[in-house]
């Protein structure tokens, strides 16, 4: 509740029949305009920037958000936001797969989901470091009473008054393979956008390809990072604050955040791909 | 766990000040084209406070937005504004002189339907969300477009991607020295997110104030209007640069004056703590 008379959002179940009819539509309709606009090839580049949405909603589930609580070490996670945190690892894949670009499709996105998860580990070990060393409180989870992939027991180690606290280690692999898969997501975006653009800009500027790679460069990764910002905030959005990772009852609700994901990810690709197309 | 956040009622009505952030950013991206009627680039500035006035009815909107319950902290309704704002602003440079229209048209279409997609199948249930969304995505694009035209002059697609080069005296086109080429809009979209997202997350409380919310939000619109004007040496003429230089200082110190003013007012006590004195030769 606030001042404004509002109650707080988010609810479990799945989404209504409605909004997930018109999501397909509005996905269809893009394909469509592609397909008008472009041709099969545009059509493939769209339906590989929607892959690419879902793949970061969906590996956002994956980190482990603390928020705030977890910076006074009241619950477990890294201390910062969803979107914050979904930014960092999916932006330093987009550099590390926007860098590997010239070397073909394959290893770019190799590299994109290498940078994506090394940021995240890296993270993931320096918070570990800060809670252990420097807060001096053991890594316990809150929501299992034991951990999935090497069985320790939490409860023992969970203070009391707190939902857990550090980053317990299917936290941590979580995190890595969310950071993994929002760096393949943004460079598979990054990509087909940097396609599209090389094949049309030199003919829409009368330009050589040489020429035009500083602009086909800027305009896809500006459009990516916009992207992958707003399926990173819908991730967000769904979510609801805090996750542990896998192993948190909310991981549950991914596929109302992928479905989100995809629409949102269909109609900005469309607005990005006809800016060259119209 | 969701952290309370308190708003104030009362003040300027939304719909007042949102209609004085539209028109206010409309007309003033449109002041920038005076630069093409006269020849010159000395009207650039007008760009930056178009993105001003996005800025200021930017922050009422997130007050409203974020003081329902969202749980994922006030930044990320700044950053999923200008990713679908950027998109928006792109895609509408293309149309020439519409441009700004088609800013507010396009950014429209899509935060509705980022809103839609929130609420109905995300499943957030709350009231104002399309709204909001809708209105975010507008204040995006107007400010990223604002930031760009003082930046470089113009709003309008061909422009931003012709730029020039000298190699032995020789001028030649040069995408790489253009706007879009030199991937300014990266840093022009970080400004415009900070300085939007930071107003209501540093005032949100039990004493929050509408016009002290504002007057921060306009103070971060023009803090991130002097990097803006810095990097417009870059790219239009050394008086127009400097003009919009000194606008921006100008612009934040009053700005920043009448908010410390603000705080001043609405703190329960002040005490102006001197800084502490080293003794001199040390120890």
């Amino acid at each position: 509740m606030s001042a404004l008379g509002g109650a707080a959002g988010g609810s479990e179940g799945f989404s209504s029949p409605i909004g997930v009819g018109v999501g397909v539509l509005l996905i269809l309709v893009s394909l469509g305009m592609a397909y008008y606009f472009g041709q099969m090839a545009t059509v493939i580049a769209l339906i590989g920037i929607i892959v690419g949405g879902l793949l970061i909603g969906f590996g956002v589930h994956f980190v482990p958000v603390g928020g705030a609580p977890a910076a006074m070490g009241q619950s477990p996670g890294i201390a910062t936001g969803v979107a914050m945190l979904a930014a960092g690892a999916g932006l330093a894949g987009l550099f590390g797969g926007a860098w590997a670009a010239e070397f073909g499709f394959a290893i770019a996105l190799a590299a994109g989901a290498v940078g994506g998860a090394l940021m995240m580990a890296i993270t993931c070990f320096m918070v570990n470091v800060v809670y252990i060393f420097a807060m001096g409180v053991p890594s316990a989870s809150g929501k299992v009473d034991k951990d999935p992939i090497t069985g320790d027991t939490f409860p023992e180690y969970k203070s009391q008054g707190t939902e857990g606290h550090g980053l317990p280690f299917v936290s941590y692999v979580g995190g890595v393979v969310g950071g993994m898969m929002g760096g393949l997501g943004g460079t598979l975006i990054y990509i087909e956008l940097l396609y599209v653009y090389e094949g049309v800009l030199p003919v829409m500027l009368d330009a050589g390809v040489e020429e035009i790679m500083p602009l086909a460069v800027s305009l896809a990764g500006i459009f990516a990072i916009g992207m992958f910002l707003v399926n990173a905030v819908i991730a967000a959005y769904n979510i609801g604050g805090t996750i542990e990772g896998p192993h948190d009852p909310k991981f549950a609700r991914w596929p109302r955040a992928v479905i989100g994901a995809a629409v949102a990810s269909a109609v900005c690709g469309i607005a990005a791909i006809m800016l060259v197309m119209v | 766990m969701t952290v309370k956040m308190e708003a104030s009622a009362g003040g300027i009505p939304h719909d007042t000040v949102m209609a004085y952030g539209l028109i206010g950013s409309l007309v003033g991206i449109y002041l920038t084209y005076l630069n093409v009627l006269s020849g010159t680039e000395i009207f650039s500035f007008f760009g930056g406070l178009a993105a001003i006035a996005a800025l200021v009815w930017g922050a009422n909107t997130i007050k409203h937005l974020c003081s329902y319950g969202l749980g994922t902290g006030v930044p990320s309704a700044g950053m999923i504004a200008l990713g679908s704002g950027a998109i928006a602003m792109i895609f509408a440079s293309r149309y020439g002189m519409l441009a700004p229209i088609v800013a507010v048209i396009v950014a429209g279409i899509l935060g509705a339907i980022v809103g839609f997609v929130s609420n109905k199948i995300v499943n957030m249930n709350i009231p104002v969300m399309e709204r909001s969304l809708t209105e975010l995505s507008i204040v995006g694009a107007m400010s990223l477009m604002g930031f760009t035209a003082m930046l470089g002059g113009t709003f309008i697609f061909d422009e931003m991607v012709a730029g020039t080069s000298t190699f032995l005296g020789f001028v030649f086109a040069d995408y790489g020295m253009s706007i879009i080429g030199g991937s300014t809009l990266a840093v022009t979209f970080m400004l415009a997110a900070i300085a939007l997202q930071h107003p209501f997350n540093a005032c949100l409380g039990p004493g929050e104030q509408q016009d002290r919310t504002l007057m921060l939000g306009a103070e971060c619109g023009f803090l991130s209007m002097i990097p803006i004007a810095l990097m417009s040496f870059a790219f239009i003429s050394f008086a127009s640069a400097v003009i919009a230089l000194l606008v921006s200082v100008a612009g934040w110190c009053w700005t920043y004056v009448q908010f410390i003013e603000l705080s001043k007012r609405d703190a329960y006590a002040w005490l102006d703590a001197k800084p502490i004195h080293e003794p001199k030769g040390g120890e």
